[in-house]
């Protein structure tokens, strides 16, 4: 469960990100976060990731309020929500199934175990033949993949994806939105900010619309906007 | 820490020390230049040392004898200056003790003190060893208190000479020691600061994947420790290479000291050498990790 309290982030340079946002996200669900370029989609993802920390307000992950984290318990969050980004984020001279490993390498699993899930894995995201080539023999959509793969490969409780569909064409982000659906059939939270209106409205999922920094609309079943 | 992943971070570590071979390069020169300065003032100091222990162990006070004194008064004055702390051994030396040594001092010009026998101008004395040069004075001033004793002397000018200079090489070697280590630490923090620089997008990555600060580390540690160690194992090759002509030159030459032979001299700095390359490297790569973390 994951739930934002009164939250507000003001950066440095004193532009206020986002203000007041308060929501709860159950396990389970599968919540888009819409709204124009510098509405505050990232800023979210990056307070519920602690990569930033709120200027006001509690952020809860399994009643937790890691605000209130010390440094050392931050990895520990981040291992229980997997991450996938708009420019995939993979490392150039490590194969695929060396960039999934590496995950699993990190939180120190046993070398048996990770030869047992990284196949498991690619076999999900359905990149079994392409687990020894490197990320720029990829094509964008199954680089993506490769990333939904290494966010998952740890089974965190929650996926989030920041315009994961960003840099990709229409069929193929419909691919990775299906399989983001896929992984959160099998019980993974996911939130997904995106720009992409036909998939929105034809997911009918849970919509929160982000603009100037606050939350204009929280709807189930809900789709992308209202705009002429 | 499981096995692999130690054996992960050397893998990493090393790789980052092949990736940038130039800086690596550069900075193991550099490393290796610093230390050999670092080592030369190392084994000044161990040499001052071991003189200042071959000094000691000549050192020697002489204390007169009141003449009239016979023997068991004059043994009486023995144990009293036994019994002063600081003082490690006393020899007699009678009036015709006293008179053979002079006449052995004075070699073939002996003649001169001829029939002096009957009448022995020399005094009586006693030879007091001490445990600790820097005792000397004090040793002195306690052994003239006791009945007895006329006077004391011992090389008074020379040794508290000998003893300064002695004080001042080992404060300006351990200065300059301090300036090198902290110039070497500075150097090897610049090359890991490149390295994490060209591998901050995984750093990054790693971060997002919940990968924890010393997981992050640990490989640029190992890189400063293998510069560090490197270099130190080349600068105490090519100082105990030097130090080896340098010394059999000197003690064919030198006449009072003689330096300690280049075996010993290596064989102790090595550890320092070692502990010092290791410590260069760590401080090192922590100072240029420890901004790059917070993310
Ligand atoms: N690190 C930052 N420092 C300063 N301002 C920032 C920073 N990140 C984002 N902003 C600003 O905060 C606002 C929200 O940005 P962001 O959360 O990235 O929006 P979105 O992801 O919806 O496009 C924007 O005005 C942006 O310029
Ligand atoms: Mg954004």
């Amino acid at each position: 469960m994951i739930k934002f309290v009164g939250v507000s982030k003001k950066y440095k340079n004193d532009i206020i990100a986002v203000s007041n946002i308060n929501f709860t996200i159950d396990s389970g669900e599968f919540v888009f976060l819409v709204g124009p370029s510098g509405a505050g989609k990232s800023t979210i993802l990056k307070l519920l990731l602690r990569e930033e920390i709120p200027t006001t307000g509690s952020i809860f992950v399994d009643k937790k309020d890691i605000t209130k984290l010390k440094r050392k318990e931050v990895p520990y969050l981040r291992r229980n929500i997997g991450v996938v980004f708009q420019d995939f984020k993979l490392l150039p001279n490590k194969t695929v199934y060396e960039n999934i490993a590496f995950a699993l390498q990190i939180v120190e699993a046993e070398p048996k175990y990770i030869r047992r899930r990284v196949p498991m894995v690619l076999s999900l995201v359905g990149l079994s033949d392409r687990a020894n080539s490197y990320p720029q023999q990829l094509s964008g959509g199954e680089q993506q993949r490769v990333s939904i793969a290494r966010a998952i490969v740890n089974e965190p409780s929650i996926l989030v994806a920041d315009e994961p569909t960003g840099n990709l064409d229409p069929d193929t982000s419909w691919e990775i939105v299906k399989l983001l659906s896929e992984i959160n059939k099998r019980g993974t939270t996911v939130i997904m900010s995106t720009h992409a209106k036909d998939i929105v409205d034809s997911m009918k999922k849970r919509v929160i619309a982000l603009e100037k920094g606050n939350i204009v609309r929280d709807e189930m079943r809900g789709v992308y906007g209202y705009e002429a | 820490m499981r096995l692999n992943t130690a054996a992960y971070y050397i893998r990493e570590g090393l790789t980052n020390v092949r990736r940038n071979r130039a800086m690596t390069v550069a900075s193991i020169t550099s490393v290796t230049a610093a230390l050999l300065i670092l080592g030369l003032f190392l084994i000044i100091i161990l040499n001052v040392d071991s003189m200042a222990n071959q000094v000691e162990s000549q050192l020697e006070l002489k204390a007169f004898i009141n003449d009239n004194y016979d023997m068991s008064k004059v043994t009486k004055v023995g144990e009293e200056i036994k019994a002063i702390s600081g003082v490690k051994s006393i020899t007699f030396e009678s009036k015709k003790d006293a008179l053979n040594n002079f006449k052995k001092q004075l070699g073939d010009k002996s003649y001169l003190v001829n029939g002096l026998e009957n009448d022995n101008p020399m005094p009586q004395s006693f030879i007091v060893k001490v445990t600790d040069a820097n005792m000397m004075k004090q040793v002195s001033e306690e052994i003239k208190k006791i009945d007895g004793v006329t006077q004391v002397s011992y090389g008074q000018d020379v040794v508290d000479k000998l003893l300064g200079i002695i004080k001042i090489i080992r404060i300006v070697g351990l200065f300059v020691i301090l300036i090198l280590f902290i110039i070497s630490v500075v150097i090897i923090s610049n090359t890991i600061k490149l390295g994490v620089f060209s591998r901050r997008r995984e750093i990054n990555i790693m971060k997002y994947i919940g990968a924890t600060d010393w997981f992050i580390r640990w490989p640029f540690l190992v890189e400063g420790i293998v510069l560090g160690l490197v270099g130190s194992v080349l600068a105490i090759g090519i100082l105990g290479f030097i130090y080896g002509y340098a010394s059999d030159l000197v003690n064919n030459k030198l006449i009072i000291f003689t330096l300690l032979p280049a075996g010993v001299v290596i064989r102790q700095s090595l550890v320092y050498f070692l502990a010092i390359g290791s410590l260069i490297g760590a401080l090192g790569s922590g100072i240029s990790i420890k901004r790059f973390l917070n993310v």
